[in-house]
């Protein structure tokens, strides 16, 4: 079944492109990779803001995901027997519950949260770290640390 | 199929540059030349100590099928991904707060990283996949025409692949 490219928003679009474009750098293919960052700049060009943007609809859109969302997939792999789709719902459900620990964390401490430490992103599974030196392997994916970069605060 | 280098485990032993036929191995960049590479010789990757060197494919097979069923609820999360990604960062654009906005950026960037994974489950993990090109040829033909959409280089690379 494939994806229907009118009913995707730009993100969407985005999205499957920088997952196109890593796997053409892995596999060492320079030029379709350019082709795929390319596509994807074009999309978030146009990615617009949210009207709703607000930390309850985010959260509310998380827990979606954790209470149905992941559930519903797993049930499917599960019958399917499908042991990769297992593997990037267990990852990415485990991930989404760092998201809104972090969330949840920030909307308590506010700004104290990240006042003294660093934040980091493992750039293979989306792990999320607050801390000062993050896990030598990724306790969700466990690629060495290398791969689990710092977000840091900008001013503005 | 040529050889290639990662840097990361190079130990600089130099046991490839011994054992090449055609000198690939030896480079100012530190990675193997392509062009000179022999087509599956694999010489330089059973001899390097450190395990540095591996070969890469110039073709590839297809992606395991999926259920229907799968796919559909792969891409269902894969859009509520991407509707957080958006979410955070329209939060983050809206304040001036850095703390915030920090923590926006680190919800935009591994809802983004979860969703790529998403992608990649779902017909989507490798360029050289049919639902790969089906996917470039219907964002050619949804939005080719639109300023900024690199046509000439998607349409090669689906010409490339038919």
């Amino acid at each position: 079944m494939d994806a229907d490219v009118r009913q995707m928003t730009w993100t969407e679009l985005a999205a499957v492109c920088t997952n196109l474009e890593k796997a053409c750098t892995k596999q060492l293919r320079g030029e379709e990779a350019a082709t795929f960052a390319k596509l994807a700049a074009f999309y978030e060009a146009r990615q617009e803001m949210k009207s709703d943007a607000t930390m309850q609809n985010l959260v509310a859109l998380i827990d979606a995901d954790l209470s149905s969302g992941y559930r519903a997939a797993n049930d499917v792999a599960e019958t399917d027997a499908d042991r990769g789709s297992k593997r990037a719902l267990l990852w990415g459900e485990k991930a989404t519950k760092l998201l809104k620990s972090l969330l949840v964390r920030y909307e308590k401490q506010g700004a104290k949260l990240t006042e003294n430490t660093g934040v980091f992103v493992c750039e293979i599974c989306g792990f999320v770290y607050v801390g000062d030196t993050p896990p030598e392997i990724c306790p969700i994916c466990k690629v060495p640390s290398f791969k689990i970069h710092p977000v840091r605060k900008e001013a503005i | 199929m040529h050889a290639a280098r990662n840097l990361r485990l190079c130990s600089k032993d130099c046991v490839c540059l011994f054992i090449c036929p055609t000198g690939a191995t030896n480079t100012e960049n530190g990675q193997i030349d392509f062009e000179k590479c022999l087509d599956g010789c694999r010489l330089c990757v059973d001899a390097c100590p450190s395990g540095a060197i591996y070969l890469v494919s110039s073709t590839y097979p297809k992606p395991q099928s999926k259920s229907d069923a799968m796919t559909e609820s792969i891409f269902a999360l894969a859009a509520s991904k991407a509707e957080q990604e958006d979410l955070a960062r329209t939060i983050g654009a809206q304040s001036d707060d850095p703390s915030l906005r920090q923590i926006c950026k680190v919800v935009e960037m591994s809802s983004r990283i979860i969703a790529e994974d998403l992608w990649r489950e779902s017909g989507y993990i490798i360029a050289q996949s049919d639902a790969a090109t089906r996917l470039l040829e219907a964002m050619l033909a949804e939005h080719g025409l639109m300023e900024g959409f690199p046509a000439e280089a998607v349409k090669a690379l689906i010409n490339a692949r038919r």
